[in-house]
């Protein structure tokens, strides 16, 4: 570059007479008869802004999936908070998992008594018709990430009553389920391998 | 109080509205009855025969007709009567018990919701079973089972 008498650009296209490169339109960059350094030391002002940006972006991109998403996930799992409604003879079995006997308590599990505390359905029972639009209700009142089990074979695919008018054969047809747990009941020790499946479900997803 | 002189009594009054009053074990009779004095028949049975009580309501689809039953208790005679009629399955319309017995309410909501029988002057005529606006009466004999399934006609989404 040194020693080179600099060549005037030829005009091509229509740019502006007089005007300085940076002033060109782009379309003009490239052309025979533009200056190299000028190309380069345009688009160097334009590529170090945006480089800054997209590398901090990246950084903070990186950040969130390498801390602070790692960080939730591992809180979420092991603080999973049910919501305390029970339905029909499932929830005997789910209020005994929180008895002394089992003791849901020490994987975190703590049921809670509004949707908005919770980020776990557990659908224990027969979900009639009417009932139906209740659950879609209290399910959309939890704050998301949200996770359902549907525990027993009722709540699965409507069980001994999936022929009966009344009943929904199966609650997924309402909510998205993540875990099914067969059984009528379900001991409480299958719901808490469902919930432990749950969490390792979560790790997995990475949600 | 026999059987054939609750007839004798009830055709006295009413005539040839009353269809027919059949000997039944265990009740003092089956009366069938035109469904276009179901008023007065009530009033007669509360009134003057001390049928105060009103224990069931009920409904069945028998295709070509659909029926409609009371059991009644007298403490009085400590016995029970039961009533029957038949109505047009186009337009099962029958008037409410819920004036001269209010313990029908409840009755006559499940018959409406479950076999789509209409009770004129039911104070409150609204399903109890099935959620409101359920588009069907799932014991009629043409209720297909799980058919369509369609969320929408089952789920209120009020």
């Amino acid at each position: 570059m040194s020693g080179q008498t600099p060549v005037p650009p030829k005009a091509v296209g229509p740019p502006a007479a007089g005007g300085a490169i940076g002033d060109m339109p782009l379309e003009v960059i490239g052309q025979p008869g533009v200056p190299f350094v000028e190309i380069e030391t345009l688009r160097a002002r334009e590529f170090i802004p945006a480089a800054k940006e997209a590398l901090s972006s990246l950084l903070k991109e990186q950040a969130e999936e390498k801390l602070i998403r790692p960080v939730f996930n591992w809180a979420g799992r092991n603080s999973l908070f049910p919501l305390h409604w029970g339905l029909a003879c499932c929830a005997i079995e789910f209020a005994a998992a929180f008895g002394a006997r089992w003791d849901a308590e020490r994987f975190g599990v703590v049921p809670r008594s509004s949707p908005r505390q919770c980020d776990l359905l557990i659908v224990n029972g027969t979900v009639t018709w009417k009932v139906a639009h209740k659950l879609i209700a209290l399910f959309e009142q939890m704050p998301e990430p949200k996770w359902a089990i549907a525990m027993g074979n009722c709540a699965t695919g409507g069980g001994p009553f999936r022929t009966a008018y009344s009943v929904v054969p199966g609650v997924d047809k309402l909510i998205p389920v993540d875990i099914y747990i067969a059984g009528c009941p379900p001991r409480p020790e299958n719901m808490l391998d469902g919930i432990l499946q749950l969490e390792r479900l979560i790790k997995e997803r990475g949600e | 109080m026999k059987t054939s002189e609750l007839a004798a009594s009830l055709t006295a009054k009413f005539g040839g509205r009353i269809l027919g009053v059949d000997e039944f074990p265990g009740l003092l009779g089956r009366v069938r009855f035109d469904p276009a004095i179901a008023t007065e028949l009530f009033r007669t049975f509360r009134d003057d025969l001390g049928f105060v009580h009103l224990s069931m309501v009920g409904a069945t689809d028998w295709v070509d007709h659909r029926e409609v039953f009371y059991a009644l208790w007298s403490d009085t005679d400590r016995v029970y009567v039961m009533l029957s009629t038949n109505l047009p399955p186009d337009a099962p319309t029958v008037a409410s018990a819920v004036p001269i017995w209010p313990s029908a309410n409840a009755h006559e909501r499940e018959a409406w919701d479950l076999v789509g029988v209409r009770f004129e002057g039911h104070p409150d005529l609204r399903r109890i079973f099935m959620p409101e606006g359920y588009a069907y009466h799932p014991l009629l004999r043409s209720f297909k089972i799980h058919e369509p399934e369609d969320l929408e006609v089952k789920v209120r989404s009020d």
